[in-house]
Parts: C-alpha cells; sequence; structure tokens
C-alpha cells in the first residue's frame, strides 16, 4: 500500500510538472541580439526605441537595419510593445501609417519561432530581434542595453 | 530545434499517460496482486519500457516524415493584410501531400506593393442651409451618404537607398462622380538618416497632422481633419501640396531627438469658399519654400515638438496679373502619443495680404486641440477647433470665424475595421451655430 502510494505521488507529481509551462514563456530579462557580423556591442535604451520604432533605419556602421519580431502573444512581443508604450492594436496601426507616410518600406519581419529569429540573423547582417534569455543560441549575438547585459542589475529590457 | 521541442511534448505527453495507466492499473490490480507490491513495480516497469518503445517508434517516424517533407518557407512576413501565422506544433501538423513550395526567398522585397483605403460615411447637418460639399456630401441636404476618399497607395523599392510611392486617390464629388487625383507621386532616395530626400508631388509638411495622418481616414482618430488641416482643394487654409523635392533627416543632437524638413517646390492652390457660394479662390502661388524641424526627446517617449515657416507668395490680380503678394505661415505644436493616449495641440498663424488694391496686412490664427484615449477597442475623443479670419481677408472671407467642439468616439472592429460616431457643434460668426452628426466606416486592405 505504501509504495502504491509512493509511486502513485510521484507520478502525480511528474504528471503535475509535465504541466507546467515551458521556460521559454517565463518572464525574466529580454536580450537584444544581432548577427554575428555586426561589430555593435552596446546600444543605448533610446536608440533600441528608435531603432524598433523605425525612426532610425541604419546603425551607426552605416548597415541597414532589419527589425526581426515575434508574432503576437509572445513574450518578446509583449516586451516590444512595453518598450514602445502601445498596445497591439496601436502597434499595427502605427506601422500602417508608418509606410503609408513613406517612412518605411514595410513592417518588420514576423517569425514565429526562436530558429527562425537565428536563421534571421544568419541572413541579414543588420538584423536585430528580442530574444528571452533562456533563448539565446549559438549564432545569436547578445548585446549591451545602456552598457549592462542580461541578467546584469539595471538592465533594461524586461 | 524542432525536433528537440517535438521530443520535449512527447516527454511531457507521457507523464500524463503513466498517471492514467498507474491509475487504471491500480483499480484493475486484483486484491490478491496489491498484497504484492513487487510484482505491481515490475507491471510498471513493463509499461514504461512500453512507452519508451512507443516513443522511439515515433522519433522514427517523425524523423521519416521530416526526410521526405520538402524544404518550406522558414519566415513570415509580416503583412498587414493577412494575420500573423501561428506556430505549429509537430505534432499538429498532418503529413504534408505538399506540392514542392519553392524556398522562401529571404530578400524577396521587389515589386510593386500595394495597401488600400477607404470610408463609407453618413453626415447629417441641423441647417439646411449649403456650404461646401466635400467628399461627396451634398450640401443643403438633410443627411447623405458618400464614399469621401479612396485611396491606392503603391511603394517599390528600387535599390538599396532608391525608392517609389505613389498614392492615388478617387474622390466622391457632385452627383456621385469620381474625380482621380495623383495626391502624391515620390521618388526617394534615403542615404542616411541625417538624409532623405523626396523628389515629385508631395504633401507640405506644414504641421503634425499632414505629416502624421497624411490622407487616409482609417488612420485618424476622427471622422475629418481639422478645418485648418483640410486639403486646399475642399475648402482648407493651407497650401497642403506641391510639386518639387523635399528633404528631411535626424541632425546628431544627442537624447534630443532633433529632426530637421526643408522643401522647396511649385504650388498652385485653388481653394473653394466653404459658405457654398460657389466662390473659387485661385492663389496662382509661385515657388514655395517650407523650413521645420521637431524635437522627438528621448526622456519623454511619445513626446513630439514641432515648429515650420512657410512663405510663398499668391498673385493679386485686382492689381495686375503680374503683381505678387506674400504669403507666410507659422506653425508650432505640441503632440504627445504614447500608452494609449493621443494628445494633439496645434497652432497657426497665416499671414497674407489682402488681395485688392489696399496695402492691408492680414493675420489669421487657427488651432485645434484634440485629446483621446484608447480603452479596449473604443477611443473615445474629444477636438476643440478654431479659426478666426478677418471678413475683409479676401482670400478667408468665407471663412469668418468659425470655432468649436467635436466629440465621439472610433471603434476599432478589427485590425482592419474601424467605425466612428463624431458629434460637430460649430459657432459661425454672423451664422446660426452648426450642429452635426457624423457616422464613418474606415478601413484598410
Amino acid at each position: 500500500m505504501g509504495v502504491k502510494s509512493m509511486l502513485a505521488g510521484l507520478l502525480l507529481g511528474l504528471a503535475l510538472l509535465s504541466l507546467a509551462p515551458p521556460a521559454t514563456a517565463q518572464a525574466g530579462d529580454m536580450a537584444v541580439v544581432v548577427s554575428p557580423a555586426n561589430p555593435a556591442t552596446n546600444i543605448s535604451l533610446g536608440d533600441l526605441r528608435k531603432f524598433f520604432a523605425g525612426a532610425k533605419t541604419s546603425w551607426p556602421s552605416g548597415l541597414p537595419i532589419k527589425l526581426i519580431t515575434r508574432a503576437p502573444g509572445c513574450m518578446e512581443r509583449l516586451v516590444l510593445l512595453k518598450l514602445l508604450a502601445m498596445s497591439e492594436r496601436e502597434y499595427k496601426q502605427y506601422w500602417t501609417a508608418q509606410v503609408f507616410r513613406g517612412d518605411a518600406d514595410a513592417e518588420p519581419l514576423t517569425v514565429p519561432s526562436v530558429g527562425m529569429q537565428k536563421e534571421a540573423l544568419k541572413v541579414f547582417p543588420g538584423a536585430i530581434s528580442l530574444v528571452n534569455i533562456a533563448d539565446v543560441k549559438p549564432g545569436m549575438k547578445v548585446i549591451k542595453v545602456d552598457g549592462h547585459l542580461p541578467g546584469e542589475p539595471g538592465y533594461p529590457v524586461h | 530545434m524542432s525536433r528537440g521541442r517535438t521530443s520535449t511534448r512527447i516527454q511531457y505527453a507521457i507523464f500524463p499517460l503513466l498517471l492514467v495507466s498507474a491509475s487504471s492499473g491500480a483499480q484493475n490490480a486484483s486484491p490478491s496482486s496489491s498484497d504484492h507490491p513487487q510484482e505491481i513495480i515490475i507491471q510498471l516497469v513493463e509499461q514504461i519500457k512500453q512507452l519508451q518503445q512507443q516513443d522511439h517508434d515515433l522519433q522514427e517516424r517523425i524523423k521519416n516524415l521530416e526526410a521526405r517533407q520538402p524544404q518550406t518557407s522558414p519566415v513570415t512576413q509580416a503583412d498587414p493584410a493577412s494575420p500573423s501565422i501561428p506556430p505549429q506544433d509537430a505534432e499538429q501538423t498532418a503529413p504534408p501531400p505538399a506540392p514542392p513550395a519553392a524556398p522562401h526567398d529571404w530578400h524577396a522585397e521587389r515589386g510593386i506593393q500595394w495597401r488600400g483605403f477607404g470610408e463609407l460615411n453618413y453626415k447629417v447637418l441641423n441647417q439646411r442651409k449649403p456650404e461646401l460639399g466635400t467628399y461627396g456630401f451634398v450640401p443643403g441636404s438633410a443627411g447623405n451618404f458618400y464614399t469621401g476618399d479612396f485611396g491606392l497607395f503603391l511603394t517599390s523599392r528600387l535599390t538599396a537607398k532608391a525608392s517609389v510611392l505613389s498614392e492615388i486617390v478617387f474622390q466622391e464629388g457632385d452627383a456621385q462622380s469620381y474625380s482621380l487625383r495623383l495626391r502624391r507621386m515620390l521618388l526617394k532616395y534615403d542615404y542616411s538618416d541625417h538624409l532623405k530626400m523626396s523628389f515629385g508631388r508631395y504633401q507640405t509638411n506644414i504641421g503634425y497632422y499632414n505629416w502624421a495622418f497624411r490622407s487616409a481616414a482609417w488612420l485618424q482618430t476622427t471622422a475629418d481633419r481639422p478645418l485648418v488641416m483640410e486639403y486646399a482643394r475642399n475648402g482648407g487654409l493651407l497650401p497642403t501640396q506641391a510639386i518639387g523635392v523635399s528633404v528631411t533627416g535626424a541632425v546628431p543632437s544627442g537624447k534630443l531627438g532633433l529632426n530637421y524638413v526643408a522643401e522647396y517646390g511649385s504650388s498652385d492652390t485653388i481653394r473653394p469658399d466653404i459658405n457654398g457660394d460657389g466662390g473659387l479662390n485661385d492663389y496662382n502661388n509661385g515657388n514655395q519654400v517650407n523650413v521645420g524641424f521637431f524635437l522627438r526627446p528621448e526622456a519623454a517617449h511619445g513626446l513630439q515638438i514641432g515648429a515650420s515657416f512657410y512663405h510663398d507668395k499668391i498673385s493679386n490680380f485686382d492689381k495686375g496679373p503680374s503683381i505678387r503678394e506674400g504669403e507666410s505661415i507659422v506653425n508650432g505644436y505640441i503632440v504627445y502619443t504614447a500608452h494609449g493616449i493621443e494628445f494633439l495641440n496645434e497652432g497657426f498663424l497665416i499671414r497674407d495680404a489682402a488681395l485688392d488694391l489696399r496695402d492691408d496686412v492680414f493675420n489669421t490664427p487657427a488651432f485645434y486641440s484634440q485629446f483621446s484615449k484608447q480603452l479596449g477597442r473604443m477611443r473615445p475623443f474629444l477636438r476643440y477647433q478654431y479659426v478666426n479670419a478677418s471678413p475683409n481677408n479676401l482670400i478667408y472671407d468665407d471663412v469668418g470665424l468659425r470655432q468649436g467642439p467635436s466629440f465621439g468616439a472610433r471603434y476599432d472592429l478589427n485590425s482592419y475595421i474601424a467605425f466612428t460616431a463624431q458629434l460637430d457643434h460649430t459657432v459661425r460668426r454672423g451664422e446660426p451655430d452648426l450642429n452635426g452628426l457624423q457616422l464613418q466606416l474606415a478601413f484598410t486592405f
């Protein structure tokens, strides 16, 4: 009887663990990643905002900026909206207006997974994206924001 | 990556199965077997082995399926005309009967990109004395439907730095006739963030509204433009368009976020009287120059402060066909758009000479202030506008003094369609107050 209860408890515990959301959905610092070919090592929070608002279109090195975003509902997307102080609706309207004004060619590229973010960084040397720190992969270059790396005190993107 | 996630999901799926099988095993166990825990453990170990074998088989099947699957597009380009495609679990993806798809070309950004804006309006006024009918509204009617502007916007990238932009508008006129207008046609060359040049027909950057909303009703919060920012062709007070060159860019200014605008072009504004007398004001403008700046300080995200100065010359036909009088327009604005708040404040001073034999100079002040807040899908708004033109100013004698509030709400049915209801109250000098209701369905595609 005792062994049965123990096993049942163990299985119940494992089953509950399996229901827990994967680590990628947990809130945390959001890394700013660029292509390894990009010489940038640091960006100010203000510039990061300008980049993702389309107000700046090239890196100091002259590389054209390519914005890579995650699909609506992802943690990365929520952090991006928080950064821009916009709702999802306002974000879509904002980019429609940007294109209509002639200030941008197209809306940022939206990818549905971290793997595709990594692939996009490989293809576009000027690409920039937000990735949950737990999901950073080899081939993604994490740059500092206001001199801080993700996980350090004072890191502003989360 | 996707295989790793699949494997993880299969493992997640095994645990509930184990739980179910253990509980069912417990229920099915005979009284005699419950006396022998060793046997139960052996049974469970057997079940685990079976599940591991099943997991292994599934992995093999996935490998085989992936080997057969053609390489497909790894990335979707964000397209406002179609909702983003959510990622699909490998377990949910049906085996593709797929015709071989061409690999995604990450650099496929050539070709012409189209976008459209349209609107359907209903307006009713409490005064039946006709004013100017614009966008298809029949002046003097109790109320009627009209379609306003139907705009087709297209862009095409030529090189990494050069592109073409065009805006073609079908505008409803009298008796449901439609006129075709090339509202913008620009060859753009973006040398850097500090120097962006546009050549062709542009919308003058006098003020914020003209820059921010261009001509699309869907982009606006309100159902109509403030009178001072209305297109001159629809009775507005400003020369809203010109043909020439427009240059803009960022000035290195650190956290101040300073930008400049400089334009030089030719205008030829013809403005109809808005009091319904059928008169036309032909400015016969010469070349115009417009210079301005705006700040977007980093410390206050969403804040934009700007100013501009415009100057051209208008023909004074009363003095002679070659006599030109100066016209200057000074603009200043403070705008805040962030956290769901839209707070627009713009002021103008239009200074021009009387177009008659006298040498009078008239100043026409105008402003509007608009506040709105996003509340879910709803955006209630309040706007107050004011224009005060001298009755002796032959250019704006039809305008006179007009002021009053507008309030209403915009409701976004989805990301592409918005419904707006707006009530207007306009106080007019020498005329009875004008009350109006506007209903608008605006969309983009």
